[in-house]
């Protein structure tokens, strides 16, 4: 039984470690659909506030930007509080015409020592370093179901 | 309580023996801990009030942020009790999935139970290889789901991803390495005869009083008591999985070790499983609106702690008028602890041990 152990122990013995030094040697941990900070289309953005009402951690604005936006009439785009996101991506799956996608700028290149740098205007959104991740196409789309049930009101009615 | 010669002593909740964000207030007679007081409140938000003032698809995000160790079952049972409100048939595929996903969960909480329980005993280097294990699987959900930790991968509906083109062969190549690390664990944490001194005849507790404090999963099953959700009530596709409910004999910390290392394995097999069932072309989810009608819905799982119910009320519209939570975190953390106390003689030093035993998770009881 020891000896087992033992054996066992002495495999690791002769292993590389399987931590990693972050941020000295290598970036933060990423995969290729990681959800880190949000770029904006500007271009796309109809200003149609739906990422607004659905993000959970009630961390977007919606604010004006002077240009030449022809869909935009409003001229109204999501500003974003990286220190409030929790990164579910809820604004990036609603959003109706794909305008907001997610980017591989994650773990400590968020980190800021400066509170008034989290809050990202429009046009920095569209400037975030990274690739790009999750877009609106890495969300499956709901099939209508045949028929969905009969909804009464059920238990304790 | 207080006598000549008890002391009051406060453990936690900055203390390395507490499995996280909670203190006890302890009675000492020597060394012999008499009666303990639990002082939650480090990590209460008023969840299922949140929950009642946030929408549907929001409410995703949220119904699993009390667990950090367990939240695939969290996230699933939300899901579930809002298609049970509209009725909906989700696809086969989605249910398959969301199996894995709640298998993986187990796995990860199991091992990450080992590193707590042999920290507490100070057997820390084959926690450390149990760490390595999960990481493995944290990094599947990276790929999988987006995030290590909290997945957002049900939703009502369905699943919301779509899959990687090697979805099966990567997690057949996980389960493998996780495999391997969990017997090397097992075989180095189990057989040890410190841990075997330190957790046999600790924190003993019958099928009776189990059931008594009202005690489900790793702890009631340690007791002998052969009940499990995945089997007495089925959900998901858990009837057509053949897998066995591991069970132990006296319902001691040995015991519960046990239980949780065997039920790593099935949870193995579950999935090997279930992944031939997944069909990567197959639909996923189905269309659930924004509001929801009027109705109740209840789903109970089988968390890695036991019976995890939610209930949900909907008053029509896009926010559900009562969310309830149960988690079995609360009478592990209460009675149990209590009930234990006042029937054996447990002393400082085991304490930390009883209480990694029952692996509980205090945000769960916070909330
Ligand atoms: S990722 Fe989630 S929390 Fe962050 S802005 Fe989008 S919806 Fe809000
Ligand atoms: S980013 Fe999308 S959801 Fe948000 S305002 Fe623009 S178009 Fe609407």
């Amino acid at each position: 039984m020891a000896t087992q152990t033992l054996i066992k122990s002495l495999k690791y013995l002769f292993t590389t470690p399987y931590t990693r030094l972050v941020p000295r040697k290598v970036k933060p941990f990423k995969t290729e659909k990681i959800r880190g900070a949000h770029i904006l289309d500007m271009n796309k953005c109809t200003g149609c506030s739906m990422c607004q009402q659905v993000c959970p951690a009630a961390c977007i604005d919606m604010v004006q930007v002077e240009g030449n936006y022809p869909q935009n009439p409003r001229k109204r785009f999501p500003r974003i509080d990286h220190s409030k996101c929790t990164f579910c991506a809820l604004c990036v799956e609603y959003c109706p015409v794909g305008a907001l996608s997610m980017t591989t700028r994650t773990g400590y290149e968020l980190f800021t020592i400066d509170k008034n740098t989290t809050l990202k205007s429009p046009l920095e959104l569209c400037r975030i370093e990274g690739e790009v991740t999750v877009t609106k196409e890495d969300f499956v789309v709901g099939i209508t179901p045949v028929k969905l049930g009969e909804v009464p009101l059920k238990r304790g009615e | 309580m207080e006598g000549r010669n008890t002391q009051i002593v406060y453990f936690g909740p900055q203390h390395p023996g507490v499995p996280g964000n909670i203190a006890f207030k302890l009675w000492l007679d020597g060394d012999r801990v008499v009666k303990a007081e639990v002082i939650p409140g480090f990590l209460h938000r008023g969840f299922e009030k949140m929950m009642e003032n946030r929408t549907w698809e929001m409410n995703v995000t949220l119904s699993y942020r009390f667990c950090v160790e367990d939240p695939d079952h969290l996230e699933i049972a939300y899901a579930m009790a809002v298609e049970d409100i509209v009725n909906a048939n989700i696809p086969e595929n989605a249910k398959w999935i969301r199996m894995i996903q709640a298998e993986m969960g187990r796995i990860a909480s199991h091992l990450f139970w080992s590193h707590f329980i042999g920290g507490s005993i100070g057997l820390r280097t084959p926690a450390y290889w149990a760490v390595t294990a999960r990481e493995e699987i944290l990094k599947w959900f990276g790929r999988i789901a987006g995030h290590r930790v909290y997945h957002n991968l049900s939703v009502p509906g369905g699943i919301r991803y779509k899959l990687p083109a090697d979805f099966k062969e990567h997690t057949l190549k996980v389960l493998d390495f996780v495999e391997e690390k969990a017997r090397d664990v097992e075989e180095a944490l189990l057989k040890n005869s410190v841990f075997k001194a330190r957790t046999r005849n600790l924190g003993k507790l019958t099928s009776e009083e189990a059931l008594m404090l009202g005690v489900t999963g790793p702890v009631l099953r340690a007791t002998g008591y052969k009940y499990d959700l995945r089997v007495n009530a089925p959900y998901l596709n858990y009837d057509k999985v053949k897998f066995e409910v591991p069970t132990g004999s006296i319902g001691d910390a040995y015991d519960r070790s046990v239980v949780r290392f065997k039920e790593i394995y099935q949870s193995i097999s579950i999935i090997r499983q279930a992944l031939e069932e997944v069909k990567l072309d197959e639909p996923l989810r189905i269309k659930i609106g924004l509001t929801i009608p009027p109705g109740e819905g209840v789903a109970r799982v089988e968390s890695a702690r036991g019976e995890y119910v939610i209930h949900i009320i909907s008053q029509g519209g896009r926010k559900p008028y009562r969310v309830r939570l149960r988690s079995m975190s609360m009478p592990l953390l209460t009675t149990v602890v209590d009930y234990i106390l006042s029937k054996e003689e447990i002393t400082i030093a085991d304490f930390p041990v009883l209480l990694a035993s029952l692996d509980p998770c205090p945000p769960d009881l916070d909330r």
